[in-house]
């Protein structure tokens, strides 16, 4: 049964990019622009992991992340931040908020996909479980 | 009048007068002799003659004839002695007059005189407190002090002698001497004229008796033939003095005759008290002016003071400000920083990522020519990610945002991988990079990362400023390093982390400005040294937050020898 993926990503060029690079991996994957839009498609159910840029209008990905562990339905789904955020301190706030992991934008496009496969449950190297 | 003139003039005036009046004074001595010089006899009885504290003769006869020597033209001489010297030497024609001479027939024979009597006086016994002399008879068996040769001394004789009584008379050269004996008790009573009496006899607690005898008229006596003209000078002068009672007839006789204890002061007591007033006066002016500056600058400094706190008040509020703007400019830098640390990266995900996958073949087979540009495109994306990449780590760092894990590393590995790393591109340009670890060094405390990422910067320097010849590192160990950095003062265990290259060197001029951002020197090499110009910038700031250093030596033309030296055990920084 192939994976599903959720991507919330405001770029549309990046969302184009990741979503390119997963399906060619044979990921499904489907996507939101904004965090409100991508907590409501998560807890639709059927998502296996979550991709989540940080730097999201109206609700950024802290937030998005925070709330997503909160609700019963998506509390259990692996998020992994991608972000551009460099900052001291990012990486550690990103996992805090309650994600899995951080992958650092810009992504190469040659291990972006294997990276992200790190996180899913069952894989066992998750940073965070 | 001179003497009363003097009075009234200030010390320093009175010496610069009489030094000017001796001054001509002398001048003009000879043509006075010739004109007239009047020789008087001067002697002690006060107040009518005298010798003042002042040495010069004073009293109401030497007034007068100053007055009338003033008025005639004379210059006066004076003789001191005793009144039988000075009678003797008028006699010899010593002198031309002897002051305060009674007239008797006896003296008339013998001296001239006047008409116009100088002074009318009488003689008063005067004896001490209760001594109940009340009339002439009580003179009986009395010892009565006498001035010697004088008239009075004859004249109580005979009066005594006509009424019959025994008395004693001691005869004494002057009047200070009969009343210092009447005082001591040495005698009864003492003879005086009315004007010594009245003037000294409280000065020695001796009281006027009712004894009055011999009225006297007292003249400027004269010798015998010769003084004629001068009596008659003195004559008119007398008369109208005598006339007139604002003359210095009565001002000498109101001023001598005082009843009053009249205190002498002495010379230099006016002296010292004129000093004394003066420096009083300007001691109270100088306290006043001195009060007032200290007012004024007491004010000025209140001034000054509130000045100052107003001024600090200012100055810490534009400090706090500055501060504040400044934590602002901070904050503002970093949430800039962070916002284009996005926004660069954003677009450049995609430039990356789509280019990435374009020369995977993901999206379809290239031919050559798209292959080679497409690479073009990627080499620049990522040029362009370093330069974000360092801009962004130089501004962590200054932002102090920069953090540093502490975790045991193995330093051959870390060197090694730096070596390895940037080995390919040594081996494309031709050189030898060779490395040499000292087997002591072992394993280190620090960031390895921040340590790979000093070294690598360095390396890929030596790399790519050499054309022809090695890259060498070498790795050993230095005890007693003293660290530099933050709140580190303690020498510690250090490793020397040295990169030496054969390649363009360094000018001595572009050794200061080595290590500042964006100073890529000019190699000359500028189409093949495509840096960010920040990486030495990145790797100093980099050893010294972790309490380390780096050293430039450079030879121009011959090579550069950069070394990095970070302490064994580097403390976690977040």
């Amino acid at each position: 049964m192939k994976r599903t993926i959720l991507l919330i990503e405001d770029n549309e060029q990046n969302r184009y990019l990741t979503t390119y690079l997963l399906r060619n991996k044979g990921y499904d994957v489907v996507s939101a622009d904004d965090g409100h839009a991508g907590i409501a498609r998560a807890e639709e159910g059927g998502v296996d992991l979550i991709l989540l840029d940080i730097q999201l209008p109206v609700m950024d990905g802290y937030a998005v992340a925070a709330r997503l562990r909160e609700g019963p339905a998506t509390s259990r789904i692996p998020i992994v931040a991608v972000t551009s955020y460099a900052m001291a301190g990012d990486r550690e706030k990103a996992l805090a908020s309650g994600c899995n992991g951080y992958i650092e934008k810009p992504i190469n496009p040659e291990t972006f996909v294997s990276e992200v496969e790190r996180y899913f449950l069952n894989s066992g190297t998750a940073e965070r479980t | 009048m001179h003497a009363a003139w003097v009075r009234v003039v200030p010390g320093v005036i009175q010496r610069l007068f009489f030094a000017v009046a001796i001054a001509i004074f002398v001048w003009f001595l000879p043509a006075y002799a010739d004109a007239r010089t009047v020789v008087v006899g001067v002697y002690e009885n006060a107040p009518k003659i005298f010798t003042g504290d002042d040495g010069r003769p004073a009293g109401i006869f030497i007034d007068m004839i100053q007055h009338i020597a003033k008025k005639e033209g004379w210059t006066l001489k004076y003789v001191p002695g005793t009144w039988a010297e000075g009678l003797e030497r008028l006699a010899r024609g010593e002198i031309d007059l002897m002051p305060d001479v009674a007239y008797t027939p006896e003296r008339a024979m013998r001296f001239s005189f006047h008409s116009v009597p100088a002074l009318s006086s009488w003689y008063q016994i005067y004896a001490p407190r209760g001594s109940a002399i009340n009339s002439i008879l009580d003179l009986n068996n009395k010892r009565i002090l006498v001035l010697d040769g004088s008239v009075q001394q004859q004249a109580l004789a005979r009066l005594s002698a006509s009424f019959g009584l025994q008395c004693t008379f001691i005869a004494v050269a002057d009047y200070a001497a009969m009343f210092r004996a009447a005082a001591r008790g040495d005698a009864d009573g003492a003879v005086t004229n009315r004007f010594y009496g009245l003037r000294h006899a409280k000065m020695y607690g001796l009281e006027a008796t009712a004894v009055v005898f011999e009225p006297s008229d007292l003249y400027f006596a004269g010798r015998k033939y010769v003084s004629s003209a001068l009596h008659a000078a003195i004559d008119t002068h007398l008369a109208a003095m005598r006339t007139d009672h604002q003359s210095v007839y009565y001002r000498s006789l109101k001023r001598w005759s005082s009843e009053e204890m009249r205190y002498v002061i002495p010379e230099w007591l006016k002296m010292a008290g004129l000093l004394a007033g003066i420096v009083l006066v300007m001691s109270i002016a100088g306290s006043v002016v001195l009060k007032r500056q200290v007012n004024a600058r007491t004010r000025e400094l209140t001034l000054v003071n509130q000045e100052m706190e107003r001024r600090i008040i200012e100055r810490t509020a534009e400090l706090a400000e500055a501060k504040e703007r400044a934590e602002e400019a901070d904050r503002i830098k970093s949430a800039f920083l962070a916002t284009m640390s996005h926004e660069l990266r954003t677009p450049l995900n995609s430039i990356i990522g789509f280019t990435g996958i374009i020369l995977q073949g993901l999206a379809g087979p290239l031919n050559e020519e798209q292959s080679k540009q497409m690479g073009m495109v990627r080499s620049s994306a990522r040029h362009l990610l370093s330069l974000i990449n360092d801009v962004l780590d130089i501004s962590k760092i200054e932002a102090g945002q920069l953090t540093l894990n502490a975790e045991p590393y193995d330093v051959r590995a870390v060197v090694e991988k730096a070596v390895a790393a940037m080995r390919p591109l040594a081996e494309k340009k031709g050189l030898a990079l060779s490395l040499f670890v000292d087997p002591a060094v072992g394993e280190a405390h620090g960031d390895q990362r921040r340590v790979e990422q000093v070294l690598l910067n360095l390396i890929s320097n030596a790399v790519k400023y050499s054309e022809r010849g090695a890259v060498t590192v070498s790795v050993s160990e230095q005890h007693g390093y003293v660290p530099h950095g933050e709140g580190a003062t303690r020498s510690t265990e250090a490793l020397r982390l040295s990169v030496a290259d054969t390649g363009i060197g360094i000018r001595p001029d572009d050794m200061a400005t080595l290590f500042q951002p964006f100073r890529q020197i000019d190699s000359g090499l500028t189409r093949k040294t495509d840096g960010t110009g920040l990486g030495l910038a990145i790797c100093r700031r980099l050893a010294g937050l972790m309490g380390g250093e780096i050293v430039a030596e450079s030879e121009f033309g011959r090579g550069s020898v950069f070394t990095f030296i970070v302490p064994r055990d580097v403390k976690e920084r977040s």
